[in-house]
């Protein structure tokens, strides 16, 4: 397992280098200048070379990029205060710390992904597998039906929707909005009620339809059906023998969707007018703000990364066939 | 010059693209059906009429009593993004220019009557200012009891600290008129202080002077008689000399004004609370009604629109600030009476115009062919129809005086829908039937819709057009290059305070042509060029303005250097608590200084 995780860990390191490079590469090859976005009226040459050099553009690229790479290990200094490690540079369009910024934003993220996560994995799973108990009936015709139709949706569809029904229209809910778990419990879960509702139609159509699929094909499998030859009851072969072996493609796409998720919701944010990491990213690109896009590309990166990480180790313990080493 | 903020525009782009669906569903000609009450050429002649400069009695506090005004209670605001800068030499861009009234204060100031008329006053100078020399020379006295949010009292050093501040290298993106007018043009005026005052230096006394505690006196080689208009920016607001942090100031300023900053997570909210050394008796602008004020960004159009209009819980409290009502919801907005009522409407001081390049297109004829061509009324209604806008006959908007009510000499207004025919004659006259058009245009929606309208109507006149789009973060980094590629292009352009003296000069000044000015069309006449010169210097307001009229329609008429397109206007909704909106000629946006809650 530990030589799994040193292998595994030192192959993500080596993709974060190249991810940063290759962001740093691409920021300097699109034909976008910062130093215009901060040049106020008649933007002379004269006027953005004076911006470029406050925020250092002016330097090689390679020097900046060096600059940008050590400061993550040793920490940095700026006109606006010292930047401590692992430092993510300081942002064009607001002078803050990024590394403080994306902190700032880290627990909307957490909360909306890993609290809509609970749902549809949930609800996706059981929907799933009830469907796939009783295939063919009504029932799984009206599972499968309902995640065909919510599955093919998208947030930005049905978020507005859901928000002129529940919260402009008729009142019943107040607009989403995030407070601190640890500051307002129930304001934390009131305000993210309709973003989880919304992210958990869509996702848990998909996690039903896949759900029932992968758990028809177990249902198949040679070894289950040995078990229930055996003598083993129904609802014991479901879960123990059946069930496991289809959490291996949901695990896989679990992985990929968390990552995503955490990188930044980016859609959900918009939606509903929330301010994490998403949004954070959207700001980013938009404002031609170098060390904000570096740090948005390496957090969602490391998340991707490290969920890919858990992924496969979680292999070993779903399928005993796994072998980690 | 107020161009459209490129990074508002953006961050609008981007809320357009999640809101697609819905003004997919309820797009079209949102007005069409709904009894037209936007503004009209009536009510512009409030906000043309000329400018006047208050003496020092107009310049006392208390502001003019607001009718059923109380106090107490928290307004909320929805915005989309974050103020661009909160430190006053950053500021141009008219979100931060909203907020400045509530948290900065400057030399002068505009105060607004009920009809719109706008007068520059003293905010914290005893009045507009006293010319001598003709007009070179200005003196400013600094009223009694003005003091920053700590105690600590304001003098002719603070003044002259932030001066002499902007000409440092960290001060980029506010405006540059009182140091260029002050110190040299271009970027040269930084010559003079390159450190700013950081480091001990000042600008020598023949420039500016504060021989006490209360005087200031600012010196100039040629007269500038907007002087008063121009420290009335929010960029040339105080920025006292013992509370500078250069560049983190742009985090956390220090307030004069009736408001100062409690908190701020920058992209997400900002609160403002009292500023208790602020003295109503001071300021003959604003009201402190309200306890504080709650911000709250990344509310695009769309959610702004429909929390306001439902009117539910902080709602109630609610205002946009810099935002507008989203062009899908005009029409039931409008079309109900009630949420119509909690509506504030008027003209915005932002001119479209279609540039046509002069180093590319030198028959004036052509030109003329593209003008007649153009169906300004349906360019204009993707960016939102009679609400949005309304079709121009020249290039200045009804909100500068001097704008001449009916001028058109294209038929643009009598004819919005565009001439084809005449068009063609003059294209054929021209010998140019065929002529090919490179038409520039950023790459966001509603400019991709207007590119569509632009090209057929073009086309149908025998242009051949070839379309470019460019990205809207450097649209206008691109159409101001000399060597930019492109035959025609729009451009957007408001005022920097009620004077042609701040549209003409920066957009038709040929001597000002080089890389990155505004002067897009290229224009580069010697008449026109003389004349903005001579006509500078005019101390005379309504002589002045008497000439820029006729250099208006020289230009126009004469070289027709661009097509007017549009002019804008501007539509919010408010919570119905809030007592005292109305519409700002000043700021183009509800006016903040005066604002309550009903209970």
């Amino acid at each position: 397992m530990l030589r799994f995780l040193i292998r595994r860990l030192s192959s993500a390191f080596v993709i974060l280098i190249l991810i940063s490079a290759f962001t740093f590469l691409i920021f300097f090859a699109a034909p976008r200048d910062p130093a215009v976005l901060a040049c106020g009226k008649n933007c002379t040459e004269a006027a953005k070379d004076i911006i470029r050099d406050n925020l250092g553009l002016n330097d090689p690229i390679a020097q900046q990029y060096w600059e940008f790479m050590r400061g993550i290990v040793m920490g940095r200094d700026f006109s606006v205060g010292r930047c401590d490690a692992p430092c993510l540079g300081v942002s064009f369009n607001t002078d803050l710390m990024v590394w403080d910024t994306i902190v700032d934003r880290l627990p909307l993220t957490l909360s909306l992904s890993l609290g809509g996560l609970v749902i549809f994995l949930t609800l996706g799973l059981g929907a799933g597998l009830m469907a796939a108990a009783k295939k063919g009936t009504v029932t799984d015709k009206t599972l499968s039906s309902m995640s065909l139709v919510f599955s093919s949706m998208q947030i930005y569809f049905l978020g507005p929707i859901v928000l002129g029904a529940l919260v402009f229209s008729s009142g019943i809910m107040e607009s989403p909005r995030y407070v601190p778990i640890t500051e307002d419990p129930l304001g934390w879960f009131t305000g993210l009620l309709i973003p989880w509702f919304v992210m958990a139609l869509i996702f848990t159509a998909q996690y039903t339809r896949m759900s029932r699929s992968s758990m028809i094909e177990q249902l198949q499998e040679e070894h289950v059906r040995t078990a229930r030859a055996k003598g083993m009851s129904r609802p014991y072969v479901f879960f123990r023998y059946a069930w496991r072996g289809s959490l291996i493609p949901i695990v896989t796409i679990l992985g990929m969707d968390l990552g995503a998720l955490l990188g930044g919701a980016i859609v959900t944010e918009m939606t509903f007018s929330l301010a994490g990491i998403g949004r954070l990213a959207v700001d980013a690109v938009t404002n031609i703000d170098l060390p904000l896009t570096m740090g948005v590309m390496l957090i969602g990166a490391t998340f991707i990364l490290m969920c890919n990480v858990v992924v496969d180790a979680a292999y070993a313990y779903i399928d005993p066939r796994v072998r980690l080493g | 010059m107020r161009l459209l903020s490129t990074r508002r525009a953006r961050t609008a782009v981007v809320a357009i693209a999640v809101g697609s669906l819905a003004l997919t569903a309820c797009g079209g000609d949102s007005d069409s059906q709904t009894k037209d009450d936007s503004k009209t050429q009536d009510d512009a002649k409030e906000q043309s009429e000329a400018v006047a400069y208050g003496d020092a009695e107009a310049s006392k506090g208390p502001a003019a009593p607001v009718e059923g005004s109380r106090e107490g209670g928290t307004i909320r605001v929805y915005q989309q993004t974050d103020f661009s800068h909160l430190d006053p030499g950053q500021i141009y861009v008219s979100d931060a220019g909203l907020l400045s009234v509530l948290i900065h204060r400057g030399l002068t100031t505009f105060v607004e009557d009920d009809e719109g008329g706008l007068t520059v006053v003293g905010d914290i100078a005893t009045d507009s200012g006293t010319p001598s020399e003709g007009g070179k020379v200005w003196t400013f006295t600094l009223k009694d009891g003005i003091k920053d949010e700590d105690g600590d009292p304001i003098d002719s050093g603070d003044v002259r600290h932030t001066v002499e501040r902007l000409y440092a290298k960290h001060i980029t993106d506010g405006p540059t008129y009182l140091q260029q007018w002050l110190s040299g043009e271009g970027t040269k005026y930084r010559e003079a202080l390159p450190e700013g005052p950081y480091n001990g230096d000042h600008l020598p006394d023949d420039v500016l002077e504060t021989p006490d505690d209360k005087t200031v006196v600012f010196k100039f080689d040629t007269p500038r008689p907007d002087l008063p208009q121009a420290l009335a920016m929010a960029g040339y607001s105080i920025v006292p000399e013992e509370k500078d942090t250069k560049e983190k100031y742009d985090q956390k300023p220090t307030a004069i004004g009736p408001y100062k900053i409690d908190e701020v997570n920058s992209g997400k909210n900002m609160k403002l609370v009292r500023n208790d050394e602020w003295s109503a008796e001071t300021d003959p602008k604003r009201h402190a009604f309200v306890d504080g004020w709650d911000i709250t960004f990344n509310h695009d159009r769309v959610d702004q629109s429909k929390r306001l209009a439902a009117d539910r819980g902080d709602a109630k409290n609610g205002i946009q600030f810099s935002g507008a009502v989203d062009t899908s919801q005009i029409k039931s907005i409008v079309s109900n009476e009630e949420t119509n009522a909690r509506t504030i409407k008027g003209y915005a001081p932002y001119v479209w115009q279609l540039n046509m390049n002069m180093d590319r297109i030198k028959d004036k004829k052509i030109r003329d062919a593209i003008t007649y061509a153009l169906p300004n009324a349906d360019i204009l209604r993707p960016d939102g129809g009679s609400y949005g806008g309304e079709p121009a006959g020249g290039l200045l908007a009804p909100t500068v005086p001097g704008y001449e009510k009916g001028y058109d000499p294209y038929g643009k207004i009598e004819n919005p829908q565009g001439d084809i025919e005449k068009a063609k004659e003059l294209l054929k006259e021209a010998g140019a039937e065929g002529q090919s058009l490179v038409y520039g245009y950023a790459n966001v929606p509603h400019r991709q819709e207007q590119a569509i309208i632009i090209e057929k109507a073009l086309e149908k006149a025998g242009f051949e057009v070839e379309k470019k789009e460019i990205d809207q973060a450097t649209y206008y980094e691109r159409v101001g290059k000399v060597d930019n590629g492109l035959d025609i292009y729009m451009t957007g352009w408001g005022q920097d305070w009620p004077s042609i003296s701040t549209v003409i000069p920066p957009l038709y000044d040929g001597d000002q042509l080089a890389d990155g000015s505004a002067v897009y069309s290229h224009i580069n006449d010697d008449k026109v060029n003389s004349e903005i010169d001579r006509i500078l210097k005019i101390t005379d307001p309504e002589e002045a303005t008497t000439e820029w009229q006729k250099l208006h329609r020289y230009i126009v008429e004469e070289i027709n250097p661009a097509a007017p397109l549009y002019f804008t206007k501007q539509l919010q909704i408010h919570g119905s608590n809030v007592g005292g909106a109305r519409y700002s000629s000043e700021k183009s946006y509800i006016d903040v200084s005066r604002l309550f809650l009903k209970s």
